[in-house]
């Protein structure tokens, strides 16, 4: 039986309001333990794909709050920390968010509110899949494609998908697939690593170019001047392409 | 005539909206409005001129039809009697005081449906801004039509019994649509939201070379070789001008910068007068201020300023989205912000900005800010890939295809 050739999805998500809000760390706390999947979800993964290109890992929206408007700055740090632990199901998130929480005394958590015009408001996310049309049949043409795709097609496969499903990425599973093993495992592990999408992004294609440095050498020493010509060419086109489209993301 | 004509001339908008995000936004774009193809769209508001909502759909109207999906945009046309109780209907949701009254109401409905007969609102999906044109919704023909209410309005105030006259309608349509969640109201329909967004093409955003910001600079006489900290609001008390003037006057005495308030002119605004006349008094013997009454039109004025400050300031007591935030973070501008209403969503406290709440805070912010060029520069630079990834105009046009692309797949699952 073959393998069918996989496509690559991107995603775009229908925010909605939950209409629940915190005004200190007391309702924050009862609004996380109350939350829906699809709540934790938009709150401490998906900022993610809102600051694709940060630097650093992009701060959750609990964190974020508690830091910003709360200005409770150890809570905010501990949030963080518990929001980016990897590997965690919806349950293990609540569960560690509710016992950062749970340390701060109750006095404590009602003793600082947020100014009214800044309550912290509960949305969730519905998740609109959107097939690319871009379908790839082997690995190199799946590198390649990922290089050239939006920063939601790296979120869907590679943070969204696996956290929902508790799989690994679909394109680590088809590589298996194709018998691409190593490539799959190193590709499963740099996705669980929770890097802005942007870093995740430039490392993994630049392994899979160093991957194939030698064998893409030998390949073209075999060839003629022009063709290796016309090789250069391309790659410069390619490389200029990026950096205009890229703008300041590198 | 209630067919709006959307200027088609100039380069493709497409393309100019590629250059800006680039090739991956576009194509999720092209992804979705694929899936929509052979569908009609239609648009209807209350004016094809003046205010946000217009001149977001001049843009969003060519935009679907460069990609492929057609969409026509109605404007549902009334009296001064009926733009008079639409008037009371805006303000009230605003929370302004006022009343509608039984014949008000009356007149509201017969004039939506007199427009129902004019317009052409026979497209797949009916999107239907605001209140003005809420109860076409009663005048629907076809039920494999999709109707979607797009509210700008912020409701989070609003008067309670206007709220009950109109959510009887909002609760006819398939999705309500908002700008952000605290101004949503609970509907016993889906409800999305969509925040607004900044036109990177337009004069107030489109990118200024060094001799155009001179130009547009000159006649304000402002110098050129200090710091500007600039705030730009109407005056109103809830943008707290004389709070940032306390603010500024803290920072400097221990830096040296120069204030920029920059505002309408407020010639037909009473409180914005008496609010000018406030922080003229308090600036009065400040020789580092400089308060500009500017005209409506100043867009390329205001993208100069913008452009050539150091600091940009919204340190409102209360908001709506505050897109003058996004504004300035696209421009790579350090911004300072109070953390009320959407300034949160754009400004994340020491990665795109600075979030306070106070006086103090906000000449802390300044003071380290006008010292720090290096944390100016990595602000900025994070602001504007948060300003392109979010609050651009492609963005809500994606928005808006994806709750299309739901509606009409449901419809397709419900229909199967």
């Amino acid at each position: 039986m073959t393998t069918p050739d996989f496509e690559l999805e991107g995603v775009v998500h229908l925010v909605r309001p939950a209409f629940l809000e915190a005004t200190d760390l007391e309702s924050l706390r009862a609004g996380i333990a109350a939350s829906d999947d699809e709540t934790l979800f938009l709150h401490a993964l998906q900022c993610r794909l809102r600051l694709p290109a940060a630097h650093e890992h992009p701060p959750d929206d609990f964190s974020a709050w508690v830091n910003g408007v709360v200005q409770d700055r150890e809570t905010a740090e501990r949030l963080l920390f518990a929001a980016q632990r990897r590997g965690g199901t919806a349950e293990a998130l609540r569960a560690s968010l509710l016992g950062v929480l749970e340390t701060v005394p109750e006095k404590a958590r009602r003793a600082r509110t947020a100014p009214a015009e800044a309550t912290f408001i509960f949305l969730a996310a519905e998740s609109v899949r959107v097939p690319t049309g871009v379908v790839v049949s082997t690995a190199d043409a799946l590198f390649a494609a990922l290089g050239e795709a939006d920063a939601s097609v790296w979120f869907y496969h590679f943070i969204e998908r696996p956290w929902f499903d508790g799989q690994a990425p679909a394109p680590a599973t088809w590589l298996r697939a194709i018998g691409e093993g190593r490539t799959a495992a190193w590709l499963e592990e740099a996705a669980a690593a929770g890097l802005p999408i942007e870093m995740l992004r430039r490392q993994v294609l630049a392994r899979w170019r160093r991957r194939h440095l030698g064998r893409r050498v030998a390949d073209l020493a075999a060839r003629s001047d022009d063709q290796r010509r016309d090789v250069g060419h391309e790659a410069v086109t390619r490389l200029v392409r990026r950096l205009k489209q890229g703008g300041g993301r590198s | 005539m209630s067919r709006v004509v959307v200027d088609r001339s100039g380069p493709s908008l497409l393309d100019g909206y590629r250059s800006v995000v680039g090739e991956g936004p576009i194509r999720i774009l092209e992804s979705l409005a694929r899936r929509l193809r052979g569908k009609r769209m239609v648009m209807v508001n209350s004016t094809s001129t003046g205010g946000g909502v217009a001149e977001i759909l001049h843009r969003l109207v060519r935009l679907l039809e460069e990609l492929g999906v057609p969409t026509t945009w109605e404007v549902i046309p009334g009296d001064a009697t009926f733009h008079a109780i639409t008037k009371t209907i805006h303000n009230t949701l605003h929370g302004a005081p006022g009343r509608l009254t039984e014949a008000d109401e009356a007149y509201y409905f017969e004039m939506n449906r007199q427009a129902a007969a004019e317009l052409d609102i026979d497209g797949d999906l009916v999107i239907i801004h605001d209140p003005q044109p809420a109860a076409l919704v009663l005048q629907r023909r076809n039920p494999n039509q999709r109707w979607v209410w797009r509210c700008h309005i912020d409701l989070s105030h609003a008067d309670p019994e206007t709220w009950g006259f109109l959510s009887p309608l909002v609760s006819m349509y398939d999705t309500a649509i908002f700008s952000h969640a605290a101004f949503a109201r609970p509907l016993p329909v889906p409800t999305v939201l969509a925040p607004p967004s900044i036109d990177p093409l337009s004069d107030k955003n489109r990118e200024l070379d060094a001799a155009e910001c001179d130009a547009l600079l000159a006649p304000h006489g402002l110098p050129a070789r200090r710091p500007w900290v600039t705030q730009i609001s109407r005056f109103d008390r809830l943008k707290d001008p004389v709070g940032v003037v306390d603010a500024f006057a803290l920072a400097r005495a221990q830096e040296d910068a120069h204030l920029v308030l920059a505002g309408g002119s407020a010639d037909d605004d009473p409180e914005g007068a008496e609010v000018l006349a406030e922080v003229r008094d308090r600036a009065e013997g400040m020789r580092d201020v400089s308060i500009l009454a500017l005209p409506p039109d100043a867009h390329l004025t205001i993208n100069a300023l913008q452009r050539r400050s150091a600091v940009v300031v919204q340190k409102s007591l209360r908001e709506g989205f505050a897109l003058t935030v996004s504004e300035a973070l696209w421009k790579r501008r350090a911004v300072i912000a109070s953390a009320v209403g959407g300034i949160p969503l754009q400004v994340l406290h020491e990665r795109t900005g600075m979030l306070v709440r106070s006086i103090e805070g906000c000449a802390y912010q300044m003071t380290r800010l006008l010292r720090a060029p290096d944390v100016r520069r990595r602000l900025g630079a994070a602001g504007r890939d948060h300003v392109r990834d979010n609050f651009l105009h492609t963005r809500e046009a994606r928005d808006y295809l994806a709750v299309f692309v739901r509606l009409l797949e449901r419809r397709e699952v419900h229909t199967a």
